[in-house]
């Protein structure tokens, strides 16, 4: 009987998938042939670089053959391009099983049945008498109450049957699961042993005898416990192979009942089979209430009789088809990548095959479909249907005594039944993760829809943590108080089915809440499924508290976020009480404008940065209000990163309003601008051109109230002037704006002539702004500054075709060509492109409120890496902006945090060399469109910058990373947003509290070979920085607004203008890195090359010295001198020069 | 300090410190404190016979390595012991032919920051040149009685100097744009005084500003002008009408498959070469 028949299914099934694996394996050989043909011709892409293809015309219009047509016509009708299809076919081949491994698990297989067949049989005990059992081991669960009736003896099993993936051949790698079937001989059980967990204990006893032995069997690396599906009622063992192959293959051992053992009827949804006397240990003449019905208990039960119809089921349906194979193990891994599959209630991958036969048995998948289409009409169906709401069910039969499936939606949150009509496959799916699965399928149908170039990438492999997918999280810890929160939210009947298992039973009722609670403010709510545990068979089983925290995840809709409201019926209205009873104290009487008087609750909120926070607040007074968890025990992750942001004595805000004020008075100044009388030419354009007027300043301006006995005064020039004697007084940056002329007749054609003209019109500027608005002005030749309510603007006046003018060469024949020079190039950057940009992202801003928090969270993080330097300011926004643009396989992301997150992931694994950013700003580019931006890119790769960020305005030349980064810049901040990535993850994920949050914000020293240390005196943003220090310099301020206005000192800052010198001086031997926010040391990297001694060379002489080496003259930079200039250059600003000299030599 | 034992090492071997030929070495260093100097290397101003320069011969001296804090006035007070000096220059690069007079207006042209440097200093009388060649140092930049600003101080003057007069700014612009339309509107006369006039040859020259409007000669426009001829004759083409055309056309779209698969195949090698299938 026993081995038998499982042996001949291990042969038999496997054997058909080895012949298609071989065709498989087949055609990969070839293309690999092809391709290793085509490395070589192809200056090897070993470098990491592609190169565009050249293909002879032979070659290319050679006949084609009836396989290659066959293959092409193929690829159209059943993949959405070639590269698709490559892409899925390299992906299967990355996570099925290879044919030797088969073999060895195979192997370990038949070691596995042989040896429990040899495990001897005991006699027969109460099942409250546990003596017999030895010493080593204890039983896998936990007998609460322990009194129950019935006997327990052990015999081996009848039958040993592999089930479940492993047979139909769609298990993936790496965590290769074989599921074996031990049905335990009809002997061991008694009738109505479904009542009150007998069967549960027995199958505990079974497991705990059978572990004790299989340990002591060499063939076993491991021997452990853990539970089916993470149901705690019932344990499995996990075997695996000794040695080297312990990472293989991982047997898990599911005892189950012989067939026809239980009635299905007495396990319907609405029976009861734990009875409430037993369960609570009271005399059965107390209970004379009717039983609770114990659905989940049932289906636990019933999960274990239908083991093998299921796997009977799958191998009709999937068996001979290919495609769905590989359109299932796709699917796997897009569920895992998304932690959907894992824990208990998760949509496992048994559930997503269950759901491919629904497909075909209805007929919306056919056997002949490649893996890719089922793997999007299984994300169709996904995203189309709400099982929460209607059920599916893969029973053909009409039997009238099957129950309805209405019965089913009132036990349990989602339901899909399985071919007999009477268990719940998805009974341990709460809502939530369902949701949250029908939401992820539809963001991944629009990703597909969308055609993108790299969806499969972003759809597969790209993985989406909790702590990155949310805007949110927030964690329950001690998970101890969700008992009390059962008992407080009456859930006793539910605790009675889940067997005592108060964190199952508390989720759905809690998620409902919060999800009620959030309402408009919430997109999606999901939470972290109980992880499954293992442990050893000599240990107790962990008890529901050991599994660390419970974390909830919150998608939050940003248009929700805006409201402190929360508007409830009208007074008289039946519903206020409801109204009432769910905020409890915080709902009260208002009186509205329009003349209602309703229920409402109002949140305290009254900045940006406090808006985000209300779904905190509301969470923490419905969880302390309905649960009974106090605020201690809710760990809130979704502003720890806001601080970085906040000024100095500031924690209300994060300066969104800041910024705001200074827009506002920007547009005021140019609504000013536009209405000026007096012009010569009229304003044809008012553009703002300044990080802060795009919402993108790290730390929003101020408006300037100097205090005058501070400065020196310019008195002929109204201007002040900083002391030597003082600290360095506030810094203050003028803010661009660009102002665009009307063209004329009148402006000359010459380079000189406009420069010249545009100074008068700056002259007149100026003029015009004091005499009709009263403003401080003072013009140069460039620029008029302009001080308005404390913002200083500095005005540029802009002439359309100047560019143009520039560019002209007049050719000796008198033709006259455009040709780009460095001059127009930063003259059109300037006036063109960048109030373009400005004003995109600025229109970002408004759709997305959370974009100014991520750039500036992103441009700090840069910064205080001592890298802001090599990086634009633009180059950086728009890195961001691409994070809400294409924010695929996420959503766009509500809240700085999650953005930030983002942003390091994006740094840290965008393949800069082969591939541009594009950022679609205002979706302007087409999918064409980008397709030949891409293929334009690698054409031209060679000439490209290092980092390509492309926009619908900018479509060739990248002009934000023109001047830098240079190559290992940008390499050395990959590493660092690599290393900052899981640093900073593991913080945020922490329940216990992120600890020191500014860890991933301080760079590493130890790299530099100098270190030339300021003077905080001298550094004028001193309190910006990362650790703000206690105590700083009196910067020459006000708190209140001062009696006159003098133009306040602009743009003075002192580390600024030395590391311009120094970079000027030295810039061919060193580089020199310093965060501008508040840094207090610069590090000096020397440059290798300028190392190397190099022949005499009168214009390189910079800086070097001579020295005669082996009779020749050589130049070598003169370190010592060099070193005491860097104090020099830097008097009164330095402090000390710190040289690390055993890190290079001359 | 392994950089200093060396160079102290090479300083003791070759006694006098190296110059490359024809040049001398002078140490040059910023105060007093300071304890390791620069070199200036100094050279009499050559050109080839013939060849054109600015500088005077024989008077010039041609200083290299000139470092950053080191200003004209201050360069021409180290070297007038040697001579009376009568102008120094200082240049990011050396140059060999006429550097061109630019007309430096301070509002237009603002002084770059300076990195290390080279000088062009004209002595009044030759010999001066030989004496600066055998100058010792060390010469100092900043002294006691002429204390020359670095850091903080220098910093608040640069930033004090460039708040600027607008008048001065204004007298400047007015300047150069009277002597500008002085020069267009003498330009203006000579080309309407040419128009419909023949050259000695009998050609006409037709400008801008004729009675009839004409095509700008710019590379745009004759773009233009040839887009627009190739667009009339594809226009004018039959597509898809005789049957080798038909064949054609499939052929092409078989290329441009082909073509694309040997596209995806390079990528998907790359990718594979980066682990970029591997999913977690």
């Amino acid at each position: 009987m026993g081995p038998a028949p499982a042996g001949e299914q291990q042969r038999g099934a496997p054997g058909e998938p080895e012949v298609m694996e071989l065709a498989q394996e087949g055609t990969g050989k070839e293309g690999k042939k092809a391709s290793s043909k085509k490395r070589a011709a192809a200056a090897s892409p070993a470098d990491g670089l592609l190169q565009p293809v050249k293909l002879s015309r032979a070659e290319l219009y050679k006949e084609p053959t009836s396989e290659e047509l066959n293959r092409l016509r193929e690829t159209e009708s059943l993949f959405h391009s070639s590269l698709l299809r490559l892409q899925v076919e390299e992906l299967l081949k990355e996570v099925k099983l290879s044919e030797k491994k088969k073999d060895r698990i195979d192997a370990f297989l038949r070691g596995v049945n042989q040896s429990i067949m040899r495990v001897p049989s005991v006699p027969e005990t109460e099942l409250t008498d546990q003596a017999w059992l030895p010493a080593g081991v204890r039983v896998p669960v936990h007998q609460v109450p322990y009194i129950v009736k019935g006997c327990f003896r052990f015999l081996p099993p009848a039958q040993v049957t592999v089930v479940g993936s492993y047979l139909l051949g769609t298990c993936i790698r790496p965590d290769i699961n074989v599921d074996v079937a031990l049905t335990m001989p009809r002997e061991i059980l008694q009738d109505k042993d479904g009542l009150n967990q007998r069967y549960f204990r027995k199958r505990a006893l079974y497991l705990a005898h059978l572990a004790h032995h299989l340990a002591q069997d060499p063939l076993f690396g491991s021997v452990r416990f853990s539970y089916t599906n993470g149901c705690h009622l019932k344990p499995s063992v996990l075997l695996r192979p000794c040695g080297k192959d312990e990472r293989l293959v991982t047997v898990r051992l599911h005892p189950c009942p012989p067939p026809d053992f239980f009635r299905p009827c007495r396990l319907l949804p609405t029976k009861n089979n734990v009875r409430s006397a037993w369960y609570q240990g009271q005399s059965p003449a107390a209970a004379d209430s009717p039983e609770p019905p114990t659905p989940h208990y049932n289906s636990w039960v019933l999960q274990d009789t239908a083991l093998e119809s299921h796997l009977q089921l799958l191998s009709t349906m999937l068996g001979p088809a290919l495609g769905l194979k590989d359109g299932v193990a796709l699917l796997k891994v897009w569920l895992r990548q998304r932690e959907l599959d894992k824990g208990r209630g998760g949509f496992s991958g048994f559930l997503i095959s269950m759901l491919v036969a629904f497909l075909v048995s209805t007929r919306k998948i056919h056997t002949t479909m490649s893996g890719y289409q089922v793997l999007r009409s299984v994300l169709q169906f996904l995203a189309s249907t709400d099982l929460t709401i209607n059920g599916i069910s893969l029973c053909l039969s009409a039997d009238p005594t099957l129950p309805a499936l209405a019965d089913f939606h009132q036990a349990f949150p989602v339901v899909f039944l399985d071919s007999s009509g009477r268990l719940n496959l998805c009974a341990d799916v709460t809502a939530a993760t369902y949701h949250q699965v029908q939401h992820e399928a539809r963001l991944s149908m629009a990703l597909l829809d969308s055609k993108a170039d790299d969806a499969l990438q972003l759809l597969l492999m790209t993985p989406k943590p909790m702590i990155r997918t949310f805007d949110h999280v927030l964690h329950l810890r001690p998970l101890s108080r969700l008992q009390a929160a059962c008992h407080r939210l009456k859930l006793w009947p539910e605790l009675q089915d889940n067997g005592g298992d108060y964190v199952s039973a508390a989720l759905g009722p809690l998620t409902t809440l919060l999800e009620q609670g959030l309402g408009s403010r919430l997109h999606l709510l999901a939470h972290s499924r109980p992880p499954v545990p293992e442990w050893d068979i000599s240990q107790e089983p962990p008890k529901h508290k050991d599994s660390g925290a419970l974390t909830l995840g919150l998608l939050l809709r940003p248009e929700g976020l805006t409201s402190v409201l929360e508007l409830g019926p009208e007074a008289d209205q039946p519903e206020a009480a409801d109204f009432r009873q769910f905020w409890g104290s915080r709902s009260e009487l208002r009186r509205f404008q329009d003349g209602a008087i309703r229920e409402a609750v109002v949140w305290e909120a009254a900045s940006m940065f406090q808006k985000r926070l209300i779904p905190h607040q509301v969470v923490t007074h419905l969880l302390a209000l309905h649960a009974d968890i106090p605020d201690t025990c809710v760990h809130y992750a979704g502003s720890l990163l806001d601080s970085l942001l906040q000024g100095l004595k500031e924690s209300s805000n994060t300066g969104e309003e800041a910024l705001a004020a200074a827009v506002r008075c920007y547009d005021d100044l140019s609504r000013q601008l536009w209405g000026l009388e007096g012009l010569p030419l009229t304003v044809s354009a008012v553009q703002g051109a300044h990080p802060v007027l795009r919402y993108t300043e790290v730390f929003p301006p101020a408006p300037v109230r100097p205090a005058y006995s501070f400065y020196e005064h310019l008195r002929e020039r109204a201007s002040l002037v900083p002391r030597p004697d003082k600290p360095c007084p506030a810094y203050v940056e003028p803010m661009t704006v660009i102002c665009h002329l009307e063209g004329s007749g009148q402006w000359p054609q010459d380079a000189e002539a406009i420069r010249r003209v545009r100074a008068a019109f700056q002259l007149r500027l100026a003029e015009l702004l004091s005499q009709q608005h009263g403003l401080r002005c003072r013009a140069a030749a460039t620029h008029t500054d302009v001080l308005k309510d404390g913002f200083v603007f500095r005005i540029r006046v802009a002439y359309q075709r100047e560019p143009q003018i520039l560019k002209e060469i007049r050719s000796p024949e008198g033709m006259i060509t455009l040709r780009d020079t460095p001059a127009s190039l930063r003259l059109e950057r300037d006036t063109r492109q960048l109030p373009l940009l400005s004003s995109a992202l600025h229109g970002l801003q408004q759709q997305h409120p959370a974009f100014s928090g991520v750039a500036r969270l992103a441009k700090r993080w840069v910064r205080a890496q001592l890298l802001g330097e090599e990086f634009t300011d633009e180059s950086l926004d728009l890195v961001a902006a691409s994070l809400f643009l294409h924010p695929e396989p996420f959503t766009p992301p509500s809240s700085p945090q999650v953005g930030f997150l983002r942003f390091l992931f994006l740094v840290s694994t965008f393949d800069w060399k082969n591939t541009p950013l594009i950022v679609n700003l205002n979706s302007e580019l087409t999918v064409e469109e980008q397709a030949e931006i891409r293929s334009s890119f690698l054409a031209a790769r060679t000439q490209l910058p290092v980092m390509v960020i492309l926009t619908p305005q900018d479509r060739k030349s990248s002009v934000w990373t023109q001047n830098g980064p240079s190559a290992q810049i940008l390499q050395q901040l990959v590493v660092l947003a690599a290393e900052a990535l899981p640093v900073l993850e593991k913080q945020l994920m922490d329940p216990r509290g992120p600890g020191d949050i500014r860890t991933v914000f301080r760079p590493p020293l130890d790299i530099y070979d100098v270190l030339i240390r300021l003077s905080a005196r001298h550094v004028p943003r001193h309190r910006q920085a990362v650790d703000s220090p206690a105590a700083s310099f009196c910067r020459g301020l006000l708190r209140e607004p001062g009696p006159s206005s003098l133009m306040p000192v602009l743009g003075y800052d002192p580390p600024q203008l030395y590391l311009a010198q120094l970079r000027e001086a030295f810039g061919d031997l060193a580089l020199f890195f310093y965060d501008r926010h508040g840094g207090e040391v610069i590090g000096v990297l020397w440059k290798p090359s300028s190392f190397q001694p190099q022949p005499f060379k009168a214009s390189s002489m910079k800086g070097r010295t001579l020295l005669s080496q082996g009779g020749e003259l050589v130049m070598v930079p003169n370190v010592e001198a060099i070193l005491e200039d860097f104090a020099v250059l830097g008097e009164g600003l330095v402090q000390a020069v710190e040289a690390r000299s055993e890190r290079w030599t001359v | 300090m392994v950089a200093r034992r060396r160079k102290q090492a090479a300083a003791g071997g070759g006694g006098a410190t190296p110059s490359p030929p024809g040049y001398s070495a002078v140490p040059v260093k910023f105060s007093e404190k300071q304890q390791a100097p620069h070199y200036l290397y100094l050279r009499e101003h050559k050109v080839r016979e013939g060849a054109p320069s600015s500088w005077p011969q024989k008077r010039t001296l041609f200083v290299l390595n000139v470092p950053p804090y080191c200003t004209e006035e201050c360069l021409g007070r180290l070297l007038c012991s040697c001579g009376p000096v009568q102008s120094v220059r200082l240049q990011a690069k050396p140059d060999l032919a006429e550097s061109p007079e630019e007309p430096t207006s301070k509002f237009f042209h603002p002084k770059p920051v300076p990195g290390f440097q080279v000088a062009y200093v004209v002595f009044q009388k030759p010999k001066a040149v030989s004496a600066a060649l055998s100058l010792k140092g060390p010469l100092l930049v900043s002294t006691e009685s002429h204390p020359v600003s670095s850091g903080i101080h220098k910093w608040i003057a640069d930033y004090a100097g460039s708040v600027l007069d607008p008048e001065a700014l204004r007298l400047e612009v007015d300047t150069f744009m009277e002597a500008y339309d002085q020069r267009t509107a003498e330009e203006e006369a000579k080309a309407k005084e040419e128009e419909g006039v023949p050259d000695e040859e009998g050609w006409v020259k037709v400008t801008r500003r004729g009675r009839r409007p004409v095509l700008p000669r710019t590379e745009a426009a004759s773009l233009r002008v040839l887009e627009r001829e190739k667009r009339k004759r594809a226009r004018k083409e039959l597509l898809n009408f005789y049957a080798w055309q038909h064949r054609e056309t499939k052929m092409e779209h078989l290329a441009q498959l082909r073509k694309k698969f040997e596209e995806d195949k390079q990528r998907i090698e790359l990718m594979r070469a980066q682990r970029k299938f591997r999913p977690y």
